[in-house]
C-alpha cells in the first residue's frame, strides 16, 4: 500500500461547528495526523445537530460531528486552566500548523495568537478561519453559515418570482469555506517545505464564498443588473426544471441545453409533434412558454418512478437525474461504484457511517478507516503516545480539571 | 506560494475557478482555447449586454491571473504542441467527459511518459468511472444528484436550485485542494498522479451530511420554505423584518440554545414576550420538543412571537441588535448591498482590474483567504483570445518565425 500523501503533516486543530472541521477532515482523509482540541464546558454545537444515528440524539450519535471530525484524535480541555494551556503549547511545539475558527478574540485571550505561537515555534502555520475575518467593522460578528450566506447575497437567490426568498438550505457558506481553507492550509504546507517559512492566514468564509458568486457580482458592477431569484429558469436551458414522478414528494431534474437534446426528449416522451410545435421551436421560445412546456413533461414524468425517467432520458442523451434523497444516494450505483459511504467502527456506536473524500488520488488513495472521537475518546494516546508525558503527569493533569 | 509552477488549464465552466485559484496563489497559468475561444466566452451575462468573444463576464469572473493561448486539439500539430508545453508543466487541468482526451492521445497515461511528474487534474459531474460516468449532466442535474435540490424550496411547489449556477464551483474548488496535496506528495516522492473530481460527491457536501441518514437510520430531512423540516421539527431560517428580510437561527440544545436564550432575554427586557416564554429552557426545549413534553402547536406560538417581534424592526435595527447582543440574525442582503457592505470596504476586500479595451476599469471580488508571508495578487486580467500565443509559443516554447506563421495558417492556433 503506497504511503499517504500527507503522512507527515501534524495539525492542531480548535476547529469548531462546520468550516474549519471540513478542513482537518480533508487532510485526516490523506494521512495528516489531526489532534481535535475540545470543551466538555463547550461543546461542539455539531454534536446537538442531526442526522442522529438510530434518532439517539446523545452529542456521540450525531452524523454531523461524525462526518466532519473522521480519522482526527480527540483531547478534550478545560482551557482555563494553566495546566491544559501547558498541553496546548506542547502541542504547538509538536504541529506543523495550528487551525482555529473561534471569533477573532477567543485565542488572543488564552495566549494562542499568532504571535504568541510563533515564540515558541517559529516556522508554525496557523490558519483562523471566521464568519467575516479578523478585521473591520464586522470582525466581531460572529456565527454560522447562514448568517453569512445571507450578507453574501445567496439567501436572495433561491425563490420563487411570486413570493419572497426562500434561501439556500442552511448554512450555506459553511460548504464553501472548507475548500478553500483546505487549499490555503496545503499552499502554506508547500510553501513551508519549500522555504521553512510559516505564515499567518486570515481566512474570512464570506471573502472565499463571495468568488462562488463572482458572475452577478460583475454583472453587477459592470451592467448595474439586479439579481433576483428566479426559481429553475436557466437562461442557457430549456426545458430546465424539477418535474413530478410517481410516489409522493418524488421528483426528476431535466435539463436541455441543445436542440438535439430537445429533439431527443420529444421523442422520448411520446411527443414527437412538440419538436415541430412552434411554441417551442427554439430556446427562446420554449423559454417564453415554459410554463405550457413544464404542464406536457410533467404529465409525462408523473407517471414513472423518478428512477425509470432517468434511465430512459439518459439512456436518449438528455441531462435528467432523480431529485435524490438520502435514501436515493444510498441506493445509487455511482455512488457505491465510488465508494461514496464508509463503514467505520465507532467507540460508542460500535459501528457508523461516514462520506468518503470527495476526490480520488489515484497513486495515493485517501484512507478513511477511522470515525471521529467520542469527547475525550483519545485523552491518554494524545499525553502518552504523542507527546511522551508519563503516567505521573497524566494523574495529575486529570486531579487538576485540565482535562474537562 | 506556488511561483515557479506551470499549469495547463483546457477546461470549461466545469473547471475554470480550480485553476484561477492555482494562479491566484502565484502559479503561471496558461488557459489553453481552441482556435475562436473557448465556448465560456459564448456564456453571458455579457459586458452591456452586447455579445461577443472579449465581453462575457462569465468568462472574466474565473479566468483572472492566467495568460492564453489557442490550439487546436483536434489536429495532430495542436496535440503535438500540448505535450510539450505538458512536457514542462506541473500541473494539467480538464474537464472533458471522461474518456475524451484519452482518446485524443491526451490523457493521463499519455503525458506521464514524457512527464513523470505532472499531476493531472480531471473534473467531471460523476468521476471517471462507474455506472453513470458517460451521463449528461448540467449544474441542476448535479444538484439533484448530489443530495442538495430536494433541501431547496417550498415545501408546497417542485425543488429549486440557486439561481445562479454552483456545482462546479464547489467541484473546481475541491480539485484545487486536491491538486496541493498531491503537489505537496511529489515534493518529497517526484511522481505526479491523476486526480478525479466528481462534481457529484463534491455538491453532497453542501447537504449537510443528511446524505448519512439512510445508512445510519437518521430520517430525512425535507425542504420548507426558508428553513427546513429537520428530525419532524420546522426550523425556519428566514424570517421577516419590516422592510425585507433577515435570517436568524432559533434552535436548542446545548450549544446553539444559549444563543435562543439571549434573544429570548431581550425581548422580555423590551416587552415582547411573556414570563413563561422568558423562563423556558431552551436548551433542553428540543428534547422536550421530540418527547412531546411541549407540543408543535406551542412552537409554533413560540415561532410567532419571534416573528412579530422581527416584524416591527427593519434590518438594520435587528442587525445593529445581533451585533450589541451576540445574536444570531444578519440582513438578506441583494448583490448591490454586498457591495456596499462596509466590512469588505474596510478590509479592502475589492480590487480594480483595468480592462484598457473597455472604457472602465473593473472591480473583482478580492483575495479568498489573506496570506501573510505570501499574499495573493491580482497580477493579470482575464486574457483576450489568444493573446499569449507568441509569448508563449515563440518565447517559451521556441517556436520560430515560420513555424508560428505555418499554424497560424492552418487554424492550429
Amino acid at each position: 500500500m503506497p504511503e499517504l500523501p500527507l503522512k507527515d503533516v501534524k495539525i492542531l486543530d480548535f476547529m469548531w461547528v462546520l468550516a474549519g472541521p471540513g478542513v482537518t477532515r480533508m487532510l485526516a482523509d490523506y494521512g495528516a495526523t489531526v489532534v481535535r482540541i475540545e470543551s466538555t464546558e463547550r461543546i461542539d454545537p455539531t454534536r446537538t445537530v442531526g442526522p442522529f444515528q438510530d434518532h439517539n440524539t446523545s452529542p456521540e450519535y450525531s452524523a454531523l460531528w461524525g462526518n466532519n471530525n473522521a480519522g482526527k484524535y480527540g483531547i478534550t480541555l478545560d482551557l482555563s486552566r494553566p495546566k491544559a494551556r501547558e498541553v496546548v503549547f506542547d502541542l504547538v511545539r509538536w504541529a506543523d500548523a495550528v487551525g482555529e475558527a473561534f471569533s477573532p478574540k477567543a485565542m488572543r485571550n488564552w495566549g494562542f495568537d499568532y504571535e504568541s505561537l510563533r515564540k515558541i515555534k517559529p516556522d508554525i502555520i496557523m490558519l483562523s478561519t471566521c464568519l467575516m475575518g479578523q478585521t473591520g467593522p464586522l470582525s466581531r460578528f460572529a456565527g454560522f453559515g447562514n448568517l453569512a450566506a445571507a450578507l453574501c447575497g445567496f439567501y436572495n437567490l433561491v425563490g420563487w418570482s411570486d413570493r419572497s426568498p426562500s434561501g439556500p438550505f442552511s448554512a450555506y457558506t459553511d460548504y464553501i469555506g472548507p475548500r478553500f481553507g483546505a487549499v490555503a492550509l496545503m499552499a502554506a504546507l508547500i510553501h513551508r517545505k519549500r522555504t521553512g517559512h510559516g505564515q499567518y492566514i486570515d481566512l474570512a468564509q464570506a471573502e472565499s464564498a463571495l468568488h462562488f458568486l463572482a458572475v452577478p457580482l460583475l454583472d453587477t458592477v459592470a451592467n448595474g443588473r439586479e439579481y433576483r431569484p428566479v426559481a429553475n429558469y436557466d437562461p442557457d436551458h430549456a426545458p430546465h426544471g424539477v418535474y413530478p414522478a410517481a410516489g409522493d414528494d418524488r421528483w426528476v431534474a431535466i435539463a436541455c441545453r441543445t436542440e438535439d437534446q430537445w429533439r431527443a426528449l420529444c421523442l422520448a416522451i411520446k411527443r414527437p409533434e412538440l419538436a415541430a410545435d412552434t411554441r417551442f421551436k427554439t430556446l427562446a421560445l420554449r423559454q417564453a412558454n415554459r410554463a405550457e412546456l413544464d404542464k406536457i413533461i410533467s404529465e409525462w414524468t408523473v407517471r414513472f418512478d423518478p428512477h425509470q425517467t432517468e434511465g430512459t432520458l439518459q439512456a436518449a442523451g438528455i441531462p435528467a437525474y432523480t431529485v435524490q434523497t438520502s435514501d436515493d444516494m444510498w441506493r445509487d450505483p455511482q455512488l457505491h461504484h465510488r465508494g461514496h459511504f464508509v463503514q467505520v467502527p465507532h467507540a460508542a456506536m460500535e459501528k457508523t457511517y461516514v462520506e468518503n473524500s470527495r476526490f480520488q488520488l489515484s497513486r495515493t488513495p485517501a484512507r478513511v478507516d477511522r470515525a471521529a472521537p467520542t469527547l475525550g475518546e483519545h485523552n491518554d494516546y494524545v499525553l502518552a503516545n504523542i507527546l511522551g508525558y508519563d503516567e505521573d503527569r497524566i494523574t495529575d493533569l486529570v486531579a487538576d480539571g485540565a482535562l474537562g | 506560494m506556488l511561483a515557479g509552477c506551470h499549469v495547463l488549464d483546457l477546461t470549461t465552466e466545469r473547471g475554470l475557478l480550480c485553476g484561477q485559484i492555482l494562479g491566484d496563489l502565484g502559479a503561471d497559468v496558461i488557459k489553453v482555447e481552441p482556435p475562436g475561444g473557448s465556448p465560456v466566452r459564448a456564456l453571458g451575462p455579457f459586458f452591456k449586454d452586447e455579445p461577443g468573444p472579449e465581453r462575457s463576464v462569465c468568462w472574466w469572473a474565473y479566468n483572472r491571473n492566467k495568460r492564453a493561448i489557442t490550439l487546436n486539439l483536434e489536429t495532430a500539430e495542436g496535440r503535438e504542441i500540448l505535450h510539450r508545453l505538458a512536457a514542462k508543466a506541473d500541473f494539467l487541468i480538464e474537464s472533458e467527459n471522461p474518456g475524451d482526451l484519452p482518446q485524443r492521445g491526451l490523457g493521463y497515461e499519455d503525458l506521464r511518459a514524457r512527464n513523470p511528474g505532472l499531476v493531472y487534474v480531471s473534473i467531471t459531474p460523476f468521476g471517471q468511472d462507474g455506472p453513470k460516468a458517460s451521463y449528461a449532466d448540467s449544474d441542476l442535474i448535479i444538484m439533484a444528484a448530489g443530495g442538495t435540490l430536494i433541501l431547496y424550496g417550498d415545501e408546497d411547489r417542485p425543488p429549486i436550485r440557486m439561481s445562479v449556477p454552483q456545482a462546479y464551483l464547489h467541484a473546481s474548488a475541491d480539485a484545487a485542494a486536491a491538486a496541493l496535496i498531491a503537489f505537496y506528495e511529489r515534493l518529497s516522492s517526484g511522481h505526479g498522479q491523476q486526480v478525479d473530481v466528481a462534481a457529484q460527491e463534491s455538491i453532497a457536501l453542501a447537504a449537510q451530511s443528511t446524505p448519512l441518514a439512510a445508512p445510519i437510520h437518521g430520517g430525512e430531512t425535507s425542504r420548507m420554505a426558508g428553513g427546513a423540516k429537520m428530525g419532524g421539527i420546522r426550523v425556519p431560517l428566514v424570517w421577516l423584518a419590516s422592510d425585507g428580510q433577515v435570517t436568524c437561527v432559533f434552535l436548542f440544545g446545548p450549544a446553539i440554545g444559549v444563543f435562543t436564550r439571549r434573544l429570548v432575554d431581550y425581548m422580555y427586557a423590551h416587552g415582547a414576550c411573556d414570563r413563561a416564554m422568558h423562563e423556558t429552557d431552551w436548551i433542553a426545549y428540543g428534547d422536550m420538543l421530540a418527547t412531546g413534553k411541549v407540543s408543535m402547536e406551542e412552537y409554533e406560538r413560540v415561532k410567532s412571537v419571534v416573528a412579530a417581534f422581527f416584524s416591527g424592526r427593519t434590518k438594520a435595527e435587528l442587525f445593529d441588535l445581533a451585533r450589541a447582543n451576540n445574536l444570531l440574525i444578519a440582513p438578506v442582503a441583494t448583490i448591490g448591498d454586498v457591495l456596499e457592505n462596509p466590512q469588505f470596504i474596510a478590509r479592502e476586500y475589492w480590487q480594480q482590474l483595468d480592462h484598457p479595451e473597455l472604457a472602465m476599469p473593473l472591480r473583482y471580488p478580492g483575495p479568498f483567504a489573506r496570506f501573510g508571508a505570501s499574499p495573493i495578487t491580482f497580477r493579470r486580467r482575464p486574457p483576450r483570445v489568444g493573446e499569449h500565443n507568441r509569448e508563449i509559443l515563440m518565447g517559451e516554447l521556441g517556436l520560430g518565425d515560420r513555424e508560428f506563421a505555418e499554424l497560424a495558417r492552418k487554424g492550429i492556433i
